[in-house]
């Protein structure tokens, strides 16, 4: 059976783009939450989300036509080209027919989709222009890192909510383990956008300012966007090239809840822990740090916890969400967690939860590395994702060995 | 009272559809949740249809409150002054 | 590799809500083009032709009652039913003792467009842009229809759904065959559904492959496992999918064809029917072109399924397996030999799958 590691990270975030800049915004504690500005928030209570600001595709790709591709795809080959390159992978010694791309979202390319609606609502549908409908597909996010890297291996798009990202690292793992690929980018990208922030504040799920996960007054997420890759591949393959390791991918858990379509399950949430770590062949006691899901929203904090302590006991490691500073990222913010996963791991520090001011009583045991990062020896992680429809998805990663 | 009774029915109406149920298997004092299922999502959705159809915002905050028809009745007509 | 049998199927399309109405269709046409139905009594919008091919008879309180269906969008409503008859189909009853291992796993191209676009409208013409209804807001994710099934359904497995227009139903059915041998499943249901709208017509319409067929709907999921009790059923043989970039589509959809022949161990000759996804099937057909050119000088049969069916996005591959299943072979003998399937989406993207009937 072969191994797989992480040899690239390529983070394109509200609080920095690549993997420098990112990982010390984490190790900072920094905010990237601002007023919105890609479309008029005026008219909604609450008007603050996660967006990357003076995201400049040009800048970051190659090959890839920004004006033929839609805001998430761009999210998503930037984040893929920044991967390649902290990798320092040349695509010209990679077998390209065994090099895949799969990409996680919730919402696809919604920007071009509030694009299209906008047109239709102004002048009717025969006058969307056809170059808007070009650019619906949600497959081409991953198309668009193929195309940016000139992969010929299978370009697949997960549409599985907001655990996209970890669906996806799961995937490539499988095609790395069973001999199918020698390196896959894997991730996720998504955008802000009206109707996410409209539905979040209706399910009254959207806070006003500042996102504080695990705080006993926390009131919910704020929209964020970004694209979250990483470069993975076989271990024989990165050895070969005397690659970087920065983490290796233990193995994953999915689950669904079967059960309602917005609301999280305890049990199975908990189930989904276990059968990630039955798939990794690690225990409980094993495992460092926990990279929440952490939302924010009253009731995904307290069924999270509830089935982390279900699982390990009284005093499960230390558990943070990175959503405190970003935002929650959708289809792509299990791919941030990964990357802030394996920079705890090589650079051992516990990224921290931020916004964190009043204990919450009904999460004593949890420790949520409140406010200021930490400095630890991790070598294991789990990397938690949950989504609407029931679709739960963990992912480990352990120090290389 | 006329006027009430058909402010009553129609709310009967939204609250039916909104809980999938038919009209006359929603009785005054049945609770929502206990006996409808309903979860918080749709009753977020009856005091958006309430907001919608009556012009009466109900806040959030009250929605625990809103257990039965009956009681979803009375806060419109709090909210709406319709008793003065 | 080991073929995954294929247990039970279900086919919703313009032609039916039974496998055998599409085939029976798709014999009847001899090659030609069906021209669709009037669609103004389910479509209130302006559309670009008055003619489509939906299933205009349609409705999922009929076929699964009130409770829990009023606010599936229709995708939501043909997938949730697909997946119900393609259970009962394979005869596997689920329970407490399996539901952890049934999973389901869906192609699409966006979801529901018009579920995702209605909620936009909603945020722009409304007094209060937040007045949205929260029960359709999962209806705006592209999971819904997967979540739904596994709600409906009682699947605790993996649940899945997969992105790629009509390369999405070869997608799920990769994503399919690898839970299942990686033993994280022992059965997956595995289809693709697109729904009717004024949105996906004009969406269809104005895309540059558009025009020749109308839009159309349908879902098609396939119970697929790894059976040994089953080696009379049908089986998925093997399925590649690849990318071209920079314009190179038709040399990747003959690597993947050639892939495909290599894994399933079979020679081109073995190949009795080849069905593309295209949506035309006058003038040049890159993918067949593409196709022919992994077979040697073999010419099997072929078969455009988009022109019994119309322009069903994600879901015509989904169908044409089913068509390709139920077609009675010559003098009425059951069908036999290998099927070529093949599918092109936006861009690079490309896929085959041999399927044995």
């Amino acid at each position: 059976m072969r191994r797989v590691v992480v040899t690239g990270l390529g983070p394109v975030s509200s609080i920095g783009t690549g993997v420098t800049a990112f990982g010390a915004a984490l190790r900072a504690g920094r905010s990237g939450i601002s007023r919105i500005t890609s479309f008029d928030p005026s008219g909604f209570p609450h008007r603050n989300g996660g967006e990357v600001r003076d995201f400049d595709p040009a800048a970051w790709l190659h090959r890839l036509p920004p004006e033929r591709w839609g805001r998430s795809s761009q999210f998503a080959a930037a984040a893929a080209r920044l991967a390649a390159d902290d990798a320092k992978l040349d695509l010209d010694t990679v077998d390209r027919g065994r090099a895949h791309a799969v990409i996680g979202t919730t919402s696809g390319e919604s920007v071009v989709v509030e694009a299209f609606t906008a047109r239709l609502v102004e002048a009717g549908f025969d006058a969307v222009p056809a170059q808007l409908v070009e650019q619906l597909p949600a497959g081409r996010l991953a198309h668009a890192v193929s195309e940016e890297l000139g992969l010929r291996g299978e370009s697949l798009t997960l549409a599985t909510a907001c655990s996209a990202s970890n669906y996806a690292i799961g995937y490539a793992y499988d095609l790395l383990v069973t001999g199918e690929a020698d390196v896959v980018f894997a991730g996720g990208a998504d955008s802000v956008c009206r109707w996410a922030h409209a539905g979040f504040y209706r399910l009254g799920a959207l806070t006003e300012s500042a996102c504080s996960p695990f705080d006993r007054d926390r009131s919910g997420i704020l929209t964020g966007e970004g694209g979250a890759v990483l470069a993975l591949e076989t271990r024989e393959h990165a050895e070969a090239r005397g690659a970087h390791i920065y983490a290796e991918v233990l193995g994953y858990g999915l689950n669904c809840d079967a059960n309602h379509p917005v609301a999280p399950d305890r049990d199975s949430i908990a189930e989904c822990i276990r059968i990630a770590h039955r798939n990794a062949g690690i225990t409980p006691d094993q495992v460092d740090y926990i990279c929440a899901h952490g939302t924010g929203t009253p009731a995904n904090d307290l069924v999270e916890a509830q089935a982390v302590l279900a699982v390990f006991g009284p005093k499960p490691p230390p558990m943070s969400s990175i959503k405190s500073m970003i935002g929650h990222t959708m289809g792509a913010a299990s791919g941030f967690g990964a990357i802030a996963s394996a920079l705890a791991i090589d650079q051992g520090f516990l990224p921290p939860t931020i916004n964190w001011s009043h204990p919450d009583p009904q999460l004593a045991d949890i420790d949520p590395v409140p406010n200021v990062a930490r400095p630890a020896t991790v070598r294991l992680v789990q990397n938690n994702g949950f989504a609407f429809g029931g679709n739960n998805a963990i992912v480990l990663l352990g120090a290389a060995r | 009272m006329s006027g009430d009774n058909e402010r009553y029915e129609q709310l009967r109406e939204i609250i039916a559809e909104v809980l999938e149920i038919e009209t006359d298997e929603l009785t005054d004092t049945g609770d929502f949740a206990e006996e409808y299922q309903a979860d918080s999502l749709r009753a977020i959705e009856i005091l958006a249809r309430i907001d919608k159809e009556f012009k009466v915002e109900i806040p959030q905050s009250e929605l625990p409150e809103l257990r039965n028809l009956k009681a979803t009745y009375d806060a419109v007509a709090r909210h709406a002054g319709w008793q003065d | 590799m080991t073929p995954l049998t294929i247990n039970g199927l279900a086919a919703l399309s313009a032609a039916g809500d039974r496998p055998e109405a599409l085939a029976r269709r798709v014999a009847a046409l001899a090659g030609e083009r069906h021209p669709g139905v009037p669609i103004g009594g389910i479509v209130t919008e302006p559309l670009p032709r008055a003619e489509g091919h939906a299933l205009t008879d349609f409705d999922v309180r009929a076929r699964l009652g009130r409770r829990g269906t009023s606010f599936y969008d229709r995708a939501t409503a043909l997938a949730v039913v697909a997946c119900g008859d393609a259970l009962a189909d394979s005869g596997l009853t689920v329970d407490d003792t399996n539901r952890a291992r049934v999973g389901v796993v869906l192609g699409t191209t966006v979801g529901s467009l018009k579920s995702t676009s209605d909620y936009t409208r909603e945020t722009l013409v409304q007094d209060k842009p937040y007045l949205v209804n929260p029960m359709l807001f999962p209806n705006t994710v592209m999971n819904c229809a997967a979540g739904q099934a596994a709600i409906r359904h009682g699947l605790k497995g993996i649940n899945a759904t997969v992105t790629g227009g009509p390369l999405a139903f070869f997608n799920a059915l990769r994503y399919a065959g690898n839970a299942i041998r990686r033993g994280y499943v022992d059965t997956m249901l595995v289809g693709a559904v697109e729904e009717f709208s004024a949105h996906r017509a004009w969406a269809s319409a104005l895309s540059p492959a558009g025009g020749e067929v109308a839009a159309g709907e349908g879902a098609a999921v396939f119970v697929i496992g790894s059976d040994a009790g089953s080696a009379g059923n049908a089986a998925v043989c093997a399925v590649a999918t690849g990318y071209g970039p920079d314009g190179t589509a038709e040399q990747a959809l003959t690597d993947c064809v050639a892939r495909a022949l290599h894994v399933a161990g079979a020679a081109p000759t073995d190949i009795t029917l080849l069905i593309t996804s295209e949506t035309t099937s006058s003038g040049r057909r890159p993918q067949r072109a593409a196709a022919l050119r992994a077979l040697g000088g073999h010419r099997p049969a072929d078969l455009v399924v988009s022109r019994a069916a119309g322009d069903c996005g994600a879901a015509t591959p989904a169908l044409a397996l089913a068509v390709a299943l139920g077609l009675s072979g010559h003098d009425d003998r059951p069908p036999s030999g290998l099927v070529l399937l093949t599918a092109q989406g936006t861009d690079g993207g490309v896929g085959a799958a041999l399927v044995r009937r």
